[in-house]
């Protein structure tokens, strides 16, 4: 191994998700220098796989009070302070015959406990606002439920917090950790996008890893107790309903329907998993959340899904319990001290809705280590708007096109309406950090390849429209495009019936039948992950040719 | 208030699609009377090129030059392949005689031979296929020698970008230069769309001042490409004319749906129904299909927007096409025959419909699900045995093929229908007869 | 009754009848609807008609004529096609009527002069007279018991006052004839007359027979009749009654009516009923010969003329001041059957709108008004005072015309074969000239987005508690876009967005766009679109979609809830 670069800083960070940003801003609005390492990109992980729910603590009364009451603070905090990642659009508690009739009567009382304001509503009249909701409904409870955009409040809080001086590094992974005594003095990170290694010394050290924290502890001679719950959600081909709905029950399967801009999001499921690579939706699993939630909503059972997606909950606590349930949403702080570490810390576990107060106790804990003692900020600071983060807002693309409606502007998504003008922000925003922007990061801070199509036009136009920026050279572009369907595919094969089933035979003519992507994938694939810059194309002589 | 409209024929075709079309030309070039229901929109997916069979076996990925052999490893390897089941010889002259159909229409392909011939995409990569239609085939040869060439894409075609095609080749064509041009009139639009400058360019003034344009790029070119929008239904005189105008071989490039060449077809083929007498319901759909008890003769209740018409065939050839074309119907609980609900062979369930890999080179299991059929295509009923005695099916709806892997879609239509067709005929020969 | 009372009101119902027919008939050439019209005077619109008419009645095209007069006039061949119960009613009272009035009412001229020996009172004229009136009843029956329309024409008083006529002629009628039959007074009018004698005794036998087998009420007859009288009277009727009196039992109404009757003939026959009867039923006939101009009953004579006029200007263009009279003569010709309405393509809207002016009748109804400036007169829309009705009258007038989306439908079902199309488009453009333009105009001078941004600022309208979802069906289910696959085969086959290439700035969406947005429920930005406006339904979209979307029905309505919702903001923001 090639002697590596040496950095150093006062934290490093290692995790990229909702908790690991929010801890980067937190210590840079301190004053404290620190880096974030990512080993894939921002809300990769589960951090981006969810519901974006802003719970108002309502669904944890019964189970976990500490966590519901957390949740009503937090959301409270959020909606302040990054009221334009936040759709205010309330939500509702529903049930259906057959739903536990106790749980129903006990849960105004359980709000009430928490300080949570719900509010019962006549069953016709949240039907006239809700048209969806089943006529088997029985009873409604109104809750400050909202909905929160994880990416664009991820993006602009590391936005934020680099614009205060804390850097950034995706795509690269730790691979190593160099101890002397009860400290770690540095961590050997191995750059995943053909950059040089690193070698990075830090005063303290964050793992904030989510579900990847209990390998990284372990890799530091820190063993947790961990377990893995996959969560799966469906994304519907129209936007079904206006607020946030919950099943008014003991969480369960497939009880909410959260409006995700211009789609619904339905979910989830929760199952037990050990291993972290290659988590994929099943086709198991949908049909559990269609028949499930269709209870509660029947227009589920007939609606088009255009993709699914399934993320992994960092469940801190008793390993092997069979119902990731049954342990508590809340997250887990760890100092480590125990086990031997003064410099390192972890935080997991918890929800989106938490992530702020998460990252305030750890940089607290961090603070006090370092000596630092001015107070956490982020409760009173507004989140600053990122213009060039602004474009994962779904159905905000069209109303920009339509007001520009510039000549040079051209759709490069139909599906969505995304102009070329919003791939030129993400891709020039990228590339000012030093970054080599690839179609699947685009495509994370746009709604490219988001919508019914899924990328099977979008994905050449844009690839098209970057070559003709000089962006893309050589064999880049297809490379680009099979890694976006890759990564694509694996959140549609489970919702692949009916008319998006159409749609993806359509997809196959086109991208194998027509364009023969399969017969250069592999070569290609692996060139992907190569630098950018370097020279390369499909063998179009391939040796297995037979000549007569 | 309308009565319900009543008509005759001797094989009615459910499906405008390739297959669908081949089948009813086939059928009237035999002598029988054919009424062809559906919406031809389908084609509008074609890219033009005349797939036979390129890639086999799929898993290997293997690329055969010519596409004879590579049916004769088909035959060997796989002999329950929809394609396997027709001779060469029936293939030789299926094709010929569709070919020859297009360019009565105006729409010329070259003499087809032997071989698969390799065509550049709009994306950058190489395509194996086998008929080429005139427009394109400078194209084949400049891929064959390299020469310099020009590659000219218009600013606003989103679906096209030269730039990208060159630099996706790379050093394999050193000579491959690109140039954007302005559409000649459209200055002033962001978005352009293939079909309108195809119309367009079948004026002669718009025509010249694009010819004028790429002139003084020319260079050392020895030929130019161009994305697939010369002229619409009188492509082969707009073709010529940017040759006659620029000096050099002009070929065409097929870009993403909607295709030029795809609207060509549709024109093509619609032109020929019309003139070899096939009546057309394009608007209309069937929404019931009954046998008489022998399953002689089918009765077919059309909805169209003009009223409902009934029309009696001796014969009914299934060309509806799979999940897009929507002969094939899927839901979660599996996948179900359109019209009939004959039943379909398909995987035991919804997990192994699809690879975890979209390009998962053996591809995905749900494209080889379809309609059984036996020796004289009539598909199976659940016992096994022809569910009517003159129900026949053609075309993609075939199990046991997956065509967008194996590069053989227009292969597979053309074929299976010449081959259906010709038992239909002995069929209604011998119930004449006997 | 006084031969001069009759003669007297005779004449002045025909001169009345006459000055009618003159007013109504010059209104064919007065009357201006569409600006073409109002550049040509009434003379060369008289003179082009009677040009017209000779080239017709001497030209080629005179068989033609004979054949429509036969088919359609006749025999309301349109008619018939479009619907069989309304065109037996019609035939019924044409039929009846005719028969009545020329066998009857001018009996003198008519059917004494063309049959010898005609008597009223013989067969087959009894039975023929008796069909006649039965028929027009049947008719005018089967007329009136019409399918219910959602919006029922406005009738007239004086409309309803004609049936009334139509029918009080015929009842008095048959109650007269049946009164005669059962009258012992007039019995012993026409023994006096042809017998010389009114003796009880003498007349017995007479008096037996037409008491028992001719329905006389006799009061004063002793039963039972003996056979042998009834023989000898049977007898003398045979001399002296059976050249003029077939058995009024043939008169198959007015017999029964007798005979309910008889219990109070006596009473009629000492009132005097034979009088007041006739004076009844006279004086009905002449108050409807006289109305009958100023009534729509005048399409019997209207109706005809425009047949003949189609007829004879067949598969030739109209020149302007042909055109501009036939607009006028439509608005007569019309019979407002409502047979357009039933077939009308955009009745739902109509019904959801509340505006029956969607609706070819009521649209007629309306052109003519305001061709008569009984609607608006120019600028008058502008003089905003809140009381002035016609406004806001207009308003709904201009909503009508121009959701109408021309399919046509109306025209060619119409049963006087009226050129609706045409009438439309002049209406159209009159509304224009009085200040009322085409939505596309007032629509297009926002952008989609402005529009779309002060719907969501006017209303707080919940996109899936659609509101106007039993309106706009199509573009409020999900499922009638869901199964687009972004081919964008409807772009490249609209001829508005090919067109655009010429035009010098492009549309702002695309139809492909369009479904899209619906998709995102963002329905609001595509209301004031370029694309949803300038859509020339052509149905290419629709035809070429490979997913069977109905993109063009969904065009459709997106306009008509575009002016539904824009046209109320557009109301709010800037009057008129």
């Amino acid at each position: 191994m090639n002697s590596p670069s040496n950095t150093a800083t006062q934290v490093l960070i290692i995790g990229g998700g909702a908790t690991g940003t929010a801890l980067a801003r937190d210590l840079a609005l301190r004053g404290v220098d620190c880096i974030l390492v990512e080993q894939d990109d921002i809300n990769a992980g589960a951090s981006g796989r969810n519901h974006g729910l802003l719970h108002s603590g309502a669904r944890y009364v019964a189970g976990d009070r500490q966590v519901a009451m957390e949740c009503r603070a937090e959301g409270a905090i959020l909606k302040r302070v990054a009221a334009q990642t936040i759709q205010d659009t309330g939500g509702y508690f529903v049930a259906v015959q057959g739903d536990d009739e106790r749980y129903i009567a006990d849960f105004p009382a359980l709000c009430a406990r928490a300080g949570i304001a719900a509010r019962a509503v006549d069953v016709a009249a949240a039907r006239a606002l809700e048209p969806a909701l089943s006529e088997r409904t029985i009873a409604v409870f109104e809750v400050p439920d909202a909905s929160i955009d994880p990416f664009r409040f991820s993006l602009e809080t590391m936005a934020h917090a680099r614009s205060l001086g804390a850097r950034l590094m995706r795509r690269t992974r730790v691979v190593g950790f160099e101890l002397e005594g009860r400290r770690i003095r540095a961590v050997r990170l191995q750059s995943l996008s053909g950059g040089e290694d690193l070698r990075i010394e830090a005063a303290q050290i964050v793992n904030a890893a989510g579900a990847w924290a209990r390998e990284l502890a372990l890799l530091a001679g820190a063993p947790i107790e961990m377990t893995y719950s996959k969560g799966t959600l469906l994304v519907t081909h129209t936007r079904l309903a206006e607020r946030a709905l919950t099943r008014l029950r003991l969480p369960a399967d497939a009880d909410i329907l959260m409006p995700g801009g211009t789609v619904s999001i339905v979910g989830t499921t929760s199952t037990p998993v050990d291993a972290l690579d290659d988590v994929q939706p099943t086709t198991a699993e949908a049909d559990l959340i269609v028949a499930e939630a269709a209870r509660m909503l029947p227009a589920l059972a007939t609606m088009r899904y255009i993709r699914a997606f399934a993320g992994v909950r960092p469940l801190v606590g008793a390993a092997g319990v069979a119902d990731g349930r049954a342990i508590s949403r809340g997250y887990a702080l760890l100092d480590h001290e125990d086990q031997g570490l003064d410099n390192f810390a972890t935080i997991t576990g918890g929800k989106l809705t938490t992530c702020r107060l998460m990252a305030e106790r750890a940089a607290d804990l961090v603070c006090r280590r370092l000596g630092v003692t001015r107070p956490c900020l982020t409760a009173t600071t507004p989140l600053p708007v990122a213009a060039e983060c602004a474009w994962t807002e779904p159905g905000r693309s069209p109303r920009v096109w339509m007001r520009s409606h510039a000549r040079d502007d051209t759709l490069l998504c139909e599906c969505e309406l995304v102009p070329g003008r919003a791939v030129d922000a993400i891709y020039d925003a990228l590339r000012a950090a030093g970054d080599t922007p690839t179609l699947t990061e685009i495509g994370l801070r746009s709604r490219i390849g988001k919508g019914a199509c899924q990328g099977a036009f979008c994905a050449p136009r844009t690839v098209a429209h970057l070559y003709q920026r000089g962006d893309f050279h050589a064999g880049r572009g297809l490379a680009e495009i099979l890694d976006f369907f890759g990564e694509r595919w694996r959140g549609q094969r489970a919702v692949l019936w009916g008319e998006q089933l159409a749609q993806a035979e359509l997809m196959e003519a086109l991208h194998c039948g027509l364009f023969g992507e399969e017969l250069r994938g592999d070569d290609l694939r692996a060139q992907a992950s190569r630098d950018a810059g370097t020279p390369g194309a499909p063998d179009d002589a391939p040796t297995n040719e037979v000549s007569s | 208030m309308t009565g319900v409209r009543q008509a005759r024929c001797d094989v009615a075709v459910i499906g405008a699609g390739m297959a669908g079309m081949a089948a009813a030309l086939f059928a009237v070039e035999r002598g029988l009377s054919c009424i062809q229901v559906g919406n031809s929109g389908g084609l509008l997916f074609a890219s033009g090129l005349l797939d036979l069979l390129g890639v086999q076996p799929v898993a290997d990925g293997r690329l055969w030059q010519s596409p004879y052999e590579a049916l004769a490893a088909l035959a060997r390897e796989e002999p329950d392949h929809p394609l396997a089941r027709v001779d060469a010889r029936s293939i030789r002259s299926a094709f010929e005689r569709f070919v020859a159909a297009l360019g009565g229409a105006g729409l010329r392909y070259v003499s087809l031979g032997e071989r698969n011939r390799k065509v550049l995409t709009s994306i950058g990569t190489i395509k194996t296929t086998f008929g080429v239609p005139l427009s394109m085939v400078a194209g084949v040869d400049a891929l064959e020698t390299r020469p310099p060439c020009l590659l000219v894409d218009f600013r606003g075609l989103r679906e096209f970008s030269a730039v990208q095609i060159a630099a996706t080749l790379g050093e394999r064509w050193p000579g491959l230069r690109h140039e954007r041009i302005e559409f000649p009139g459209c200055e002033a639009l962001p978005e352009l769309y293939a079909a309108h400058l195809a119309r367009a360019l079948e004026a002669g003034e718009t025509r010249a001042r694009a010819i004028a344009l790429v002139k003084p790029l020319l260079g050392e070119a020895r030929a130019v490409g161009f994305p697939a929008v010369l002229g619409l239904a009188r492509s082969s005189e707009v073709h010529a004319a940017f040759e006659a105008g620029l000096g050099v071989p002009v070929f065409e490039i097929p870009t993403m749906p909607t295709s030029v060449p795809g609207l060509r077809l549709s024109g093509a083929l619609e032109a020929v129904m019309s003139a070899r007498g096939v009546r057309r319901h394009h608007q209309a759909t069937v929404r019931g299909l009954a046998f008489d008890g022998g399953g002689g003769t089918a009765t077919l209740d059309l909805e169209g927007i003009s009223g409902g018409e009934r029309v009696s065939a001796r014969a009914v050839v299934l060309a509806t096409g799979r999940f897009s074309g929507r002969g094939l119907v899927a839901d979660r609980e599996g996948v179900r025959e359109s019209i009939l609900g004959l039943p379909v062979l398909q995987p035991d369930s919804r997990e192994a419909w699809h690879q975890r890999d979209f390009l998962d080179p053996s591809g995905h299991g749900i494209n080889r699900a379809g309609l059984r059929v036996d020796d004289a295509w009539r598909p199976l009923g659940a016992d096994g045995r022809p569910a009517w005695p003159r129900l026949y099916a053609v075309g993609s709806i075939l199990a046991r093929q997956d065509w967008m892997r194996s590069k053989c879609g227009s292969g597979l239509a053309i074929a299976t229908s010449w081959a259906a067709i010709e038992q239909v005929a002995r069929e209604l020969r011998a119930a004449a007869a006997g | 009754m006084s031969s001069t009372i009759f003669f007297s009101t005779l004449y002045a119902s025909l001169v009345l009848c006459a000055l009618g027919l003159v007013w109504r008939v010059s209104a064919w050439f007065r009357l201006r609807i569409g600006p073409d019209a109002r550049d040509v005077a009434s003379s060369q619109r008289v003179a082009a008609v009677f040009r017209g008419a000779a080239s017709a009645l001497f030209g080629s095209r005179a068989l033609r004529l004979l054949g429509a007069l036969f088919l359609d006039v006749l025999l309301l061949r349109k008619l018939f096609a479009s619907e069989k119960l309304r065109w037996f009613g019609h035939l019924l009272v044409m039929v009846g009527f005719t028969l009545l009035l020329l066998m009857h009412a001018l009996a003198p001229l008519v059917s004494a002069k063309l049959f010898p020996g005609y008597q009223p009172t013989l067969d087959p004229y009894l039975f023929l007279r008796d069909l006649s009136g039965a028929m027009v009843l049947v008719g005018v029956a089967l007329l009136l018991f019409r399918r219910r329309a959602d919006f029922p024409q406005p009738r007239r008083l004086i409309d309803w006052a004609f049936v009334t006529l139509l029918l009080i002629v015929v009842a008095t009628g048959f109650v007269f004839e049946a009164y005669k039959i059962a009258s012992p007074r007039a019995f012993y009018r026409m023994t006096e007359q042809f017998i010389g004698s009114t003796d009880r005794k003498e007349l017995e036998p007479l008096r037996a027979v037409w008491a028992s087998e001719f329905g006389v009420a006799f009061d004063d007859l002793k039963q039972p009749v003996d056979p042998a009288l009834l023989q000898q009277g049977r007898k003398l009727q045979q001399d002296s009654c059976a050249s003029c009196h077939s058995k009024p039992t043939s008169a198959f109404v007015s017999y029964p009516v007798a005979r309910a009757l008889a219990p109070v003939e006596r009473m009629l026959d000492a009132g005097r009923a034979n009088e007041w009867l006739l004076y009844l039923h006279v004086f009905a006939c002449f108050l409807g010969l006289a109305s009958l101009p100023f009534t729509r009953f005048f399409h019997v004579v209207a109706a005809p003329v425009s047949l003949l006029v189609n007829a004879a200007a067949q598969n030739r263009a109209f020149s302007t001041a042909g055109r501009a009279s036939q607009r006028a003569l439509a608005l007569d010709a019309c019979v407002r059957c409502g047979i357009c309405d039933a077939r009308c393509s955009v009745a739902p809207v109509a019904r959801y709108l509340e505006n029956a002016y969607l609706l070819p009748s009521h649209k007629l109804v309306a052109t003519g008004a305001l061709a008569g400036g009984r609607l608006l007169r120019p600028g008058r829309e502008n003089d905003a005072s809140p009381d002035d009705t016609h406004r806001d009258e207009a308003r709904r007038v201009a909503e009508g015309a121009y959701l109408c989306t021309d399919c046509g439908r109306c025209t060619s079902r119409c049963p006087v074969g009226l050129d609706l199309a045409d009438l439309w488009r002049a209406g159209r453009d009159d509304l224009a000239a009085v200040g009322l333009p085409p939505p596309e105009q007032w629509v297009q001078a926002r952008s989609a987005l402005a529009w779309a941004e002060s719907l969501e600022a006017g209303s707080g309208q919940h996109p899936l508690a659609d509101a106007d979802a039993a309106f706009a069906p199509l573009s409020a289910d999900r499922r009638s876009f869901s199964r687009c696959v972004q081919c964008q085969a409807c772009t490249n086959v609209c001829p508005v967005v090919a067109h655009s290439i010429d035009a010098e700035h492009g549309i702002d969406l695309t139809p492909q766009k369009v479904m899209n947005l619906l998709r995102l429920g963002l329905r609001d930005l595509t209301l004031g679109s370029r694309m949803v406006w300038d859509c020339a339904s052509c149905y290419q979209c629709q035809e070429n979609c490979p997913e069977g979307v109905r993109v063009a029905d969904i065009m459709l309505e997106l306009r008509a809830l575009s002016v539904h919702r824009l046209g109320a903001l557009r109301g709010r923001r800037e009057p008129a």
